[in-house]
């Protein structure tokens, strides 16, 4: 298991009411698991408060980097000691 | 090559027109009124710009650009108006970038949007009056640029930029700039100008939140945020629930335009291989190391 910091942004850190948090996880899809089991149902009630209707997960409508790197084009999804999550909302307004 | 075709005679002109101005700090500095710009260029029969810039090369200041140089220096606004700026979507980012370029003195601005203002777009394009709904965006910026600052040339495509026509549309700009509101155009930019070899300066907004970064042609762009893969692309973002309110557009074009500032003038440093991230509601800007 390894020690990890997640950090969220925007309305992902106004609505789970935190800038960050520490988890231990074997992988990224676990991390997400335990995300989703501590602030997943906080997350879907606040955004629909706001007329937003989040469906699926968290990371569904999520993007999310692993140290910088997209989770789409990580070829491992393994977690090490000291890593970081960055979790935010897509935007595409202009 | 402007100042080529500028002779002496012409500089003496510019020199002996120049008036002191007594800047608060105590120092006088020679400046030439937007008037006196005008009149050379036209008894010269050489454009305003060029009067500008042969003024900037022998310690002139157009009083226009008077409060800039404290920033940029002279060589600075020398290589903003000699510069070539594209600003692709003319809506809320678009607008007030194209109003900014234009007031820092970039010298060639090309606008392209194929879209007409609508009464939706007036609580945040800045271009957009009651009067002008259902003109066309690129028509209404570019009178405006013109009117901000007659010695620029600005250039207006009609056109959705795209994979195909983004190198030709784009060709000749020396920096890119993202008034978008897509994910699949901002790629079509992305690639155009990693083809051409220039800097894009990207920007997104929904709502409260906004991101921007600085792609040059070796840095990393937005497949390291969105991913490489097509099934994972968003198309639009939360904007579609949250709106984009009246000030979140002119917070992101802002940057946007000190980004370009930056990159011509070589002032500062542009946020490279990074995306930040604006929170207007939190009042926060954060910074992400993006890698490959």
């Amino acid at each position: 298991m390894a020690l990890i910091t997640v950090r969220f942004y925007s309305l992902w850190r106004l609505h789970t009411g935190t800038g960050s948090v520490t988890l231990q996880a074997d992988n990224v899809d676990e991390a997400l698991a335990q995300l989703e089991e501590k602030f997943g149902s906080q997350l879907r009630e606040k955004l629909e408060a706001d007329g937003i209707h989040l469906d699926g997960k968290i990371q569904d409508h999520s993007l999310i980097l692993l140290n910088g790197i997209a989770l789409h084009n990580l070829k491992t999804t393994g977690l090490e000691e000291g890593d970081v999550l960055y979790i935010f909302p897509p935007v595409a307004g202009g | 090559m402007e100042s080529s075709r500028v002779g002496q005679d012409i500089v003496r002109c510019i020199v002996e027109s120049a008036e002191a101005y007594l800047a608060p700090d105590g120092k006088k500095h020679p400046v030439i009124s937007l008037k006196t710009v005008a009149s050379i260029a036209d008894s010269q029969g050489i454009s305003a710009k060029e009067v500008e810039i042969t003024a900037l090369k022998h310690g002139v200041i157009p009083r226009r650009y008077l409060r800039n140089i404290g920033t940029i220096g002279l060589d600075g606004q020398i290589k903003l108006l000699q510069s070539t700026v594209a600003v692709v979507g003319a809506g809320g980012l678009g607008g007030t970038i194209v109003e900014l370029l234009a007031r820092q003195g970039v010298g060639y601005l090309i606008i392209i949007d194929n879209d007409c203002f609508t009464e939706d777009n007036l609580n945040r394009q800045i271009m957009s009056t009651e009067r002008n709904l259902g003109e066309y965006k690129t028509a209404v910026a570019a009178k405006r640029a013109r009117e901000v600052n007659s010695a620029i040339t600005v250039t207006t495509f009609l056109e959705r930029l795209t994979r195909e026509n983004g190198q030709k549309l784009l060709s000749g700009a020396q920096v890119v700039v993202d008034g978008l509101d897509n994910l699949s155009s901002r790629l079509a930019v992305e690639q155009a100008c990693r083809q051409l070899a220039i800097p894009y300066v990207h920007a997104s907004i929904a709502g409260f939140s906004g991101q921007l970064m600085t792609i040059f042609p070796e840095d990393v762009g937005l497949s390291s945020v969105y991913g490489s893969s097509s099934n994972t692309i968003f198309e639009q973002g939360i904007e579609t629930k949250t709106g984009n309110p009246s000030t979140t557009p002119a917070l992101l074009a802002v940057l946007q335009v000190q980004e370009v500032v930056k990159i011509i003038t070589g002032v500062g440093k542009p946020v490279r291989n990074q995306i930040l991230l604006v929170d207007a509601r939190e009042c926060t800007i954060d910074r992400i190391e993006l890698r490959r």
